[in-house]
């Protein structure tokens, strides 16, 4: 890889820095990379404090016996909802995760602090034009989704390009902390887990929006009356080159902080690197076709590319993510066999489970496996006659996108807020109740949203009365569904809570086991 | 070892699905490209042909029917007839619309897009009215929209 080597050398390195050393991991903190990782995940909280409330808006008008919101309200909160919450939220988390990986992980400097504020500023001011064209104007209730013919105001669409293209800039600079930091010979070899796991996920991200703008692009000019008309089923083609390579993008991130809560709080990694890191160039190699399954009941394709494309590609992802879930186990069953646990079940005996952490991690793999297996029933063919654009969707994406991504980012961040800003978490008992009550909230929410799919309750729907000619069998699972929402919405304000009462008051620390207590013996 | 055991675990999922897609019940790829105009066209002659005294249209057996979704409902209601095979042709006027049949243990959902027409082809089995409700979002009223296919004796 010469030519890495010699690319930022010829740039100016000049400028001097200040740092410290971790007291948790020995890793040398530069002050940049410290305030823009900080920075982008506080943005990433608000934002799924934002998300959060208009989740619970949403989820609380979708059970019959509560109906919170008149329809208009309903469809604006339930866009806001999917913006906030599966696009700022996620993408800020993982801005910060990527500042985090290409810098402090390989003891660097972030390449350049001027296009990480940039890229910072156009996502913070891209994500705020999103969010204020949806709240102020009914008409741009037009879903996350945006399918046109459907349009809304061109600020929605721009606020979507000016987000993309901070997103973009991010990215670069991650590539070019990356190539500095091996030029300066800060690190030597392969990447750590981490990082190498990151960059998979910048990897997926870099596709995913070049889709993104393929699609949006298109329909900001038909949304302005600058092109006569956008032909859906491309739109939906290449906007979900965008929208589904984007869920990698979270799974991969997701299974990074899993294996960052792994090595923190039990001192353990993967028995087998090299197993972790095939499984991460899986997911690159075989999550973009994976989004024929959006299509899989549309008209145009032929029903050969719905199996080869959502099928069978939807299958095959489950292989790293089955990888990963092993690994992540293994590692822990490995590491506290070690330390001398005995017999089949000894060394879970061991963890703490009163531990946030561990409570984290457990709940977000044993919520992303039923997400793992929704998905894959959803995206056979025939199968999704019955699951297409029904509360099983909503199931499926809440167990895989917040059961798994949120709460493991959720445990993660309970570990790298208070390493980065040398301030104790707030209270570990909370953030304990934290993620079992938000586990499970979404354990019956999801599982409630399944059942309600199978027996035909749409999606995205204000009420689901039609004149009192739908079955009764809609109620029930929709009210259970309502009871699981409001109590991942209480939990997820705890979350809030915690991240905001730990930024503000939590108590000064240079202590390793009061910052990352161990989760095991 | 465990690679060996995902493998096991992915080839099962395959065969299922091969096994499944040859099974009874089977996603319709009979389409063709059209225009809301020229569509609409088709749902007005078959309706007029075929239109009866109760505002509804009674599809003979064996002819093809023809339904249009539109902000915010479907035209027109069609009446078939228990124990035959048929086949519904199916667009929108405007935006993307859903298509969820709704009965007795009966939950079926494909995707409207205008400008492609795709046809469905289903046996009436049971006589009755079943309920069909949009599940793509179309606009602030596609809560309301619905429409009905009945199946006579």
């Amino acid at each position: 890889m010469a030519y890495v080597e010699q690319l930022p050398r010829s740039l100016p390195r000049t400028r001097e820095e200040p740092s410290r050393i971790c007291c948790v991991t020995g890793l040398k903190v530069y002050a940049g990379a410290q305030a823009l990782t900080v920075a982008n995940a506080v943005a990433a909280v608000l934002a799924l404090a934002m998300g959060g409330i208009f989740g619970t808006l949403v989820g609380m008008t979708r059970a019959p016996g509560v109906e919170a919101l008149q329809p208009n309200a309903f469809y604006v909160a339930l866009t806001g909802h999917g913006v906030a919450a599966l696009i700022l939220w996620p993408v800020f988390f993982e801005v910060a995760a990527i500042v985090l990986a290409s810098s402090i992980l390989l003891n660097a400097r972030v390449f350049s602090m001027k296009m990480g504020w940039s890229a910072f500023f156009l996502m913070v001011s891209g994500g705020l034009m999103l969010v204020i064209a949806i709240v102020t104007d009914v008409r741009n209730a037009v879903m996350f989704t945006a399918y046109p013919p459907l349009v809304a105001n061109q600020i929605f669409y721009l606020g979507y390009l000016i987000f993309a293209v901070g997103v973009v800039l991010a990215l670069v600079n991650f590539a070019l902390s990356i190539a500095a930091a091996r030029a300066e010979g800060v690190y030597k070899g392969s990447l750590p887990l981490l990082t190498y796991g990151v960059a998979a996920a910048a990897i997926l991200a870099m596709l995913s929006l070049a889709s993104g703008l393929v699609a949006l692009i298109p329909a900001w000019l038909y949304a302005n009356g600058w092109i006569g008309a956008v032909e859906p089923i491309v739109y939906r083609t290449w906007f979900w080159g965008l929208g589904h390579t984007l869920q990698y993008v979270n799974v991969v991130a997701m299974v990074v902080a899993w294996y960052g809560i792994l090595a923190l709080t039990l001192r353990a990694g993967p028995v087998n690197q090299k197993f972790s890191r095939i499984a991460f160039v899986l997911y690159i190699v075989i999550s973009l076709p994976v989004l024929g399954h959006h299509f899989l009941v549309d008209p145009s394709l032929g029903n050969e590319v719905k199996i080869v494309g959502g099928s069978i590609m939807g299958f095959l992802l489950g292989v790293p993510s089955l990888m990963h879930g092993l690994a992540v186990m293994g590692g822990a069953e490995y590491e506290l066999r070690r330390r001398g646990a005995t017999g089949l079940f000894g060394w879970l005996k061991r963890l703490k489970w009163g531990h946030a952490g561990i409570a984290a991690l457990t709940g977000s793999l044993l919520i992303f496996a039923t997400g793992g297996w929704s998905g894959t029933v959803e995206t056979t063919l025939p199968l999704n006659l019955v699951t297409h654009n029904t509360m099983n969707v909503p199931g499926h994406l809440h167990q895989t996108v917040v059961g798994g991504m949120t709460l493991a980012f959720m445990g993660f961040a309970y570990y790298l807020l208070p390493m980065l800003i040398r301030r104790e978490l707030w209270s570990h008992r909370l953030a304990t109740i934290q993620a079992y009550g938000y586990t499970f909230g979404m354990l019956l929410m999801t599982s409630a949203q399944i059942w309600a799919g199978a027996v035909g309750v749409p999606r995205r729907t204000a009420e689901i009365g039609y004149g009192g000619e739908t079955p009764d069998s809609w109620q029930l699972p929709m009210d259970i569904a309502g009871a699981g929402v409001a109590i991942s919405g209480l939990a997820g304000g705890l979350f809030i809570v915690i991240m905001v009462m730990t930024l503000l008051r939590g108590k000064r620390s240079e202590d390793a086991a009061r910052l990352v207590p161990q989760g095991a013996a | 070892m465990w690679l060996v055991a995902v493998s096991v675990v992915a080839m099962t999922a395959f065969t299922i699905a091969w096994v499944a897609g040859f099974g009874d019940q089977n996603v319709p790829d009979n389409t063709y490209r059209t225009t809301p105009a020229a569509f609409q066209q088709q749902v007005d002659e078959f309706t007029q042909k075929y239109l009866g005294d109760d505002g509804k249209v009674h599809v003979p057996p064996g002819e093809d029917a023809y339904l249009m979704a539109q902000r915010y409902g479907f035209t027109p209601e069609l009446v078939l007839e228990a124990g035959n095979e048929y086949t519904i042709w199916m667009s929108s006027r405007d935006v993307l619309h859903g298509f969820s049949l709704i009965g007795d243990n009966l939950n079926l959902n494909l995707e409207i897009v205008p400008e492609h027409a795709l046809a469905l082809t289903l046996k009436a089995e049971k006589a009755g009215t079943y309920l069909v409700i949009c599940n793509e979002y179309c606009g602030l009223q596609h809560h309301l929209m619905r429409g009905h296919i009945i199946v006579e004796e």
